[in-house]
């Protein structure tokens, strides 16, 4: 994917049609919208939007910290999150440099951006793709030498979002000036894997399967419970 | 004075309707929206319009089992061309909103207490209908006044003139495009409309003057923005605060508020001293330009520098470099443009900028409308009013467009019973509290009357000062009037039709005004029984029937968008001369400048900084805070203040402060961004926030409201329009 801060004007259309697509709640997002901070002073400034999303990395640091083996790399290079797997540890989150894993107050497991693989695999374009009012974001075969997706990377010098020390061979490149890119670069740098504790790890593996055991032994009452509370209810905003 | 201009020439683009158009209609290859199917669950596609703003994008609505589960942009539609903002994106949340309107409402309280008992539609429809007879019996049709807002509004437009009075006026004028309209038509014998043909996509140079792309969001004008961008268009963008567009520019021009109309009188004086202006196109079609020469001659950058704060030199490089890329030079005449109360002025100077550039008709610049037929119903005479407008439209602001109206004209005339007394308001689809500055004078003016009947979707703030209060549908579940755009490349014809049923008991606003209107025994003047016949005879010229529409949700036409489209002949202006007028003789013979003139604003008081505010690219005026995806993405509103200013009101980033205006008056807390990217002669916060019902769970209570500072007004003598950036602030204890 590439995104063109050029064009970007930072309008939030991708998070919201993104949230609208895959059902992500308000709050939470795939896909985020940021600003730089401004960079200079009056009247001589500078300053970037930036959207921010899962970068599908060549060498992905969220794979090896998964415990249950939730997160892998489908054939496509896509990383996706088998969400019948995932107990929301949180694990992979610390992993990612670019802030872009959350664990969903829905489902309680980890969701992030996949490209819209199931669109994709329909020969549709991703839903931020789709809808970006300002054509911003490209999305294609980075092998594919006709398309504007591999020109954009090998002749107008899209660039990847890494340092010397994280660099995870992201695939979202991002086009702008050499300036504005610097300042995306400084302001949003890719974050270095956290250590993580003996103890916290222990913490974490234990906190779903207790709360799993538990939650098992309330599921019939439960479900019996909230079919009788939402009979009849119309409403289902949030 | 009454004015000797017809009122024919002001009329926006869109209402040029009457001119028949030349091609036959060759539709661009609609397609129907088939159903998808997702596993077994069949999923309706439903082409309709959006109204999460005004700019009416096609959007496509997925309906599973009668519930609207996602809406997307429209692939077919020729506006939007499939792509949604983030506020289209957002629609679901509008309808599925839990603290809607659910059923007509009647006032039990004191106006004012937000007490209501909830009663049937024919309940409310009977109360409505026997207090209309009874004011038009005691004090005349006149003296009740319309406020409406948007597509579903014509129906109770026809209805209010069938109940005979003329007294309608909506903001889009005289609180946003009135001015610009105006100046426009003086100069090139037409107005623009909405959307406005601003041929971005095509400049060279695009110039905004405070109009602020990007988080002023308009999912084409957008495109067409950031297209140009890429494509090597260069960007001059005239703002105290560093926008969005800002950071994209080649020149960023951080003018002080206010001196607009001196960088537009030096750009001029650069312009025509260096001979860079489009000569050839001046003697074509324009007249006064010897005038205009000798005019502009004094206002030298040297003479505009110190008023405007900007450096000479910048002023001059900026001239040159749209000498240089004329006639593709995009100056964008903005939009809310009531400001200082010299606005009409001000957008005479920017028509008379894009006049010497050659841009006006020509590629790259300013794009002509192509007039689209529509039908008509056959309907019995509208009653004449012997006592005219109310506003003072056309008398007290002789270039006011009538069909637009003068809001606070109307507010004037409630408070004053001047010309005659007001006695009643209907309000539909707009929010006179957020929308019209002066909340105190529009409050006082309700308090004042013996109806207030707000038809809204929302209970925002403005219901507590009604009598009545009827639910609407969401534009997601009614039908509107065809929206049919001339002022586009292809002008087209675009349908709202239902996606569902109305939730709760709320109901389309045709039902609302066609069941009202049987109840005033003015049936005849809605001569249709279903919204599909409506639609057809609107159609019936098109030769272009409703289910078509209906399916694709727009069809769109070859449009005539550039002079040299036009033979020769045809290439005549509608302004007295014919030609494009560079000295307005009809401002002349009205007393007014027939060159553009500046005049310093109102300076801040000691001690204050002028308030600007603007817009958010994920809200809609105060239309859109409730909803949860928006709110989600910005709760609230901030304050900017440069650090200078921050200083020496000893505030820091992040904290909460009242803001207070020279009258005194304080703001709910808001809190405070400290930043670089704003002049220290001003504050700057979006529009929108600071409402105050509770019933608006999400947005009530939260940020503060610039329209609530709005004690002061500086109102342009010609339009009636409210000029709002002459109020000042400063940060006190919250």
């Amino acid at each position: 994917m590439v995104t063109d801060l050029r064009k970007c004007v930072g309008c939030h259309a991708c998070t919201v049609a993104c949230n609208g697509e895959w059902d992500v709640p308000p709050g939470e997002a795939r896909t985020r919208v940021r600003m730089t901070p401004l960079a200079g002073s009056f009247p001589e400034l500078s300053s970037s939007t930036y959207v921010a999303q899962c970068n599908q990395c060549d060498h992905p640091p969220c794979i090896e910290p998964c415990p249950s083996g939730a997160t892998y790399q489908d054939a496509t290079g896509v990383i996706r999150v088998d969400q019948d797997v995932c107990i929301g540890c949180g694990f992979c989150i610390e992993a990612c440099p670019y802030e872009a894993r959350h664990i969903s107050a829905r489902t309680k497991k980890v969701d992030k951006c996949d490209f819209c693989a199931p669109r994709i695999a329909r020969g549709a374009e991703p839903a931020c793709v789709s809808t970006c009012p300002a054509n911003a974001k490209h999305f294609g075969d980075l092998e594919d030498r006709t398309g504007d997706v591999h020109r954009m990377v090998f002749h107008d010098g899209a660039r990847r979002i890494e340092s010397a020390s994280v660099a995870p061979g992201p695939n979202v490149f991002y086009l702008g000036d050499d300036a504005h890119l610097d300042l995306v670069q400084a302001s949003f740098p890719p974050r270095p894997p956290r250590l993580i504790t003996a103890g916290e790890t222990l913490k974490r593996l234990f906190k779903p399967l207790v709360i799993g055991v538990v939650g098992l032994t309330f599921l019939g009452q439960a479900v019996a419970f909230f079919t009788q509370l939402h009979k009849g209810e119309g409403d289902f905003d949030e | 004075m009454k004015s000797k201009i017809t009122r024919r020439r002001f009329l926006g683009a869109t209402a040029t309707a009457s001119a028949a158009l030349a091609a036959t209609p060759a539709l661009a290859g609609p397609k129907s929206h088939p159903p998808a199917w997702r596993g077994t669950e069949r999923v309706d596609e439903i082409a309709t319009t959006c109204e999460m703003c005004f700019w009416r994008c096609g959007v496509v609505a997925s309906v599973v089992n009668g519930k609207v589960v996602r809406v997307k942009g429209n692939p077919e539609h020729p506006q939007n061309q499939g792509r949604l903002c983030a506020r289209g994106n957002a629609g679901t949340r509008l309808l599925y909103d839990p603290d809607r309107l659910k059923t007509p409402l009647l006032r039990t309280g004191e106006r004012g207490a937000g007490e209501f008992k909830p009663v049937s539609w024919d309940e409310a429809l009977d109360y409505l209908a026997d207090k209309l007879l009874k004011l038009r019996k005691e004090h005349g049709a006149e003296s009740v006044a319309f406020f409406p807002h948007g597509n579903g509004a014509r129906f109770f437009a026809t209805l209010m003139k069938a109940y005979g009075t003329p007294n309608s006026a909506e903001p889009s004028f005289a609180q946003c495009r009135g001015p610009r309209e105006v100046g426009y038509s003086l100069t090139f014998g037409q107005g623009l409309g909405s959307p406005e043909p601003v041929d971005l996509e095509e400049s060279k140079l695009i110039v905004l003057i405070g109009s602020h792309l990007g988080e002023n969001v308009f999912t084409s004008q957008i495109n067409a923005f950031s297209t140009a961008l890429s494509r090597g268009a260069k960007l001059i963008t005239v703002d105290p605060r560093f926008s969005t567009a800002a950071a994209k520019s080649d020149w960023w021009l951080p003018i002080r508020p206010g001196t607009d109309i001196a960088l537009l009188l030096a750009w001029m004086n650069v312009l025509v001293g260096e001979n860079l202006c489009d000569t050839e196109y001046l003697a074509s079609y324009a007249t006064g330009f010897d005038k205009l020469a000798a005019h502009v001659k004094q206002f030298t950058p040297e003479w505009a520098a110190p008023i405007t704060d900007l450096p000479i030199d910048k002023i001059r490089e900026t001239a040159r470099a749209m000498g240089q890329a004329k006639p593709a030079v995009a100056v964008h005449p903005g939009r809310h443009v009531t400001w200082y109360g010299d606005d009409t002025q001000r957008a005479r100077a920017m028509a008379i900028l894009t006049a010497l550039l050659g841009s006006w008709g020509r590629k790259g610049g300013i794009f002509l409308p192509t007039p689209v037929e529509r039908g008509s119903f056959e309907l019995p005479d509208f009653p004449d009013s012997a006592r005219g407008r109310a506003d003072g439209a056309g008398t007290r602001f002789p270039l006011a467009i009538e069909e637009l109206g003068v809001t606070n004209g109307l507010i004037d005339a409630t408070i004053s019973g001047d010309p005659y007394p007001i006695k009643g308001w209907i309000i539909y689809g707009q929010n006179v509290l957020e929308s019209i500055p002066q909340p105190a004078r529009t409050i006082e003016a309700m308090k004042k009357l013996d109806l207030v009947v707000v038809v809204d979707v929302l209970p925002v703030d403005q219901i507590q000062y009604a009598d009545l209060v009827l639910p609407e549908a969401t534009y997601l579940e009614r039908y509107d009037p065809p929206t049919i755009v001339e002022s586009a490349k292809r002008p087209f014809v675009a349908v709202r039709s239902p996606a569902c049923e109305p939730l709760y008991d709320s109901k389309p606003g045709w039902w609302i005004a066609k069941e009202l209107a049987k109840k005033l025994d003015l049936g005849d003047f809605f001569p249709w029984k279903t919204p599909e016949e409506h639609l057809a005879t609107l159609l019936a010229p098109l030769e272009l029937d409703g289910k078509t529409l209906l399916n694709c949700g727009a069809v769109s036409f070859p449009g005539q968008p550039y002079l040299e489209d036009k033979l020769p002949e045809e290439r005549t202006f509608d302004t007295a001369s014919g030609k494009i007028e560079l000295y307005s003789q009809d401002l002349a013979d009205i007393g007014a400048d027939p060159l553009p003139r500046y005049t310093p604003p109102a300076e801040p008081y000691k001690g204050f900084v002028r308030l600007i505010y603007g817009r958010a690219p994920m809200h809609s005026f105060a239309r859109s805070q409730n909803n949860a995806a928006l709110h989600a993405l910005m709760p609230e509103n901030e304050v900017w203040f440069h650090p200078s200013v921050a200083m020496t009101f000893g505030i820091a980033n992040g904290d909460r402060v009242a803001l207070e205006n020279g009258d005194g008056i304080r703001s709910d807390p808001v809190r405070v961004r400290v930043t670089e990217g704003i002049r220290s002669d001003c504050a700057y916060m979006v529009h929108g926030f600071g409402q105050k019902s509770k019933s608006l769970r999400r947005a009530g209570g939260r940020g503060a409201s610039d329209n609530g500072l709005m004690s002061q007004v500086s109102v342009d003598p010609l339009t009636g329009g409210t000029g709002m950036r002459v109020n000042f602030v400063r940060p006190v204890k919250a």
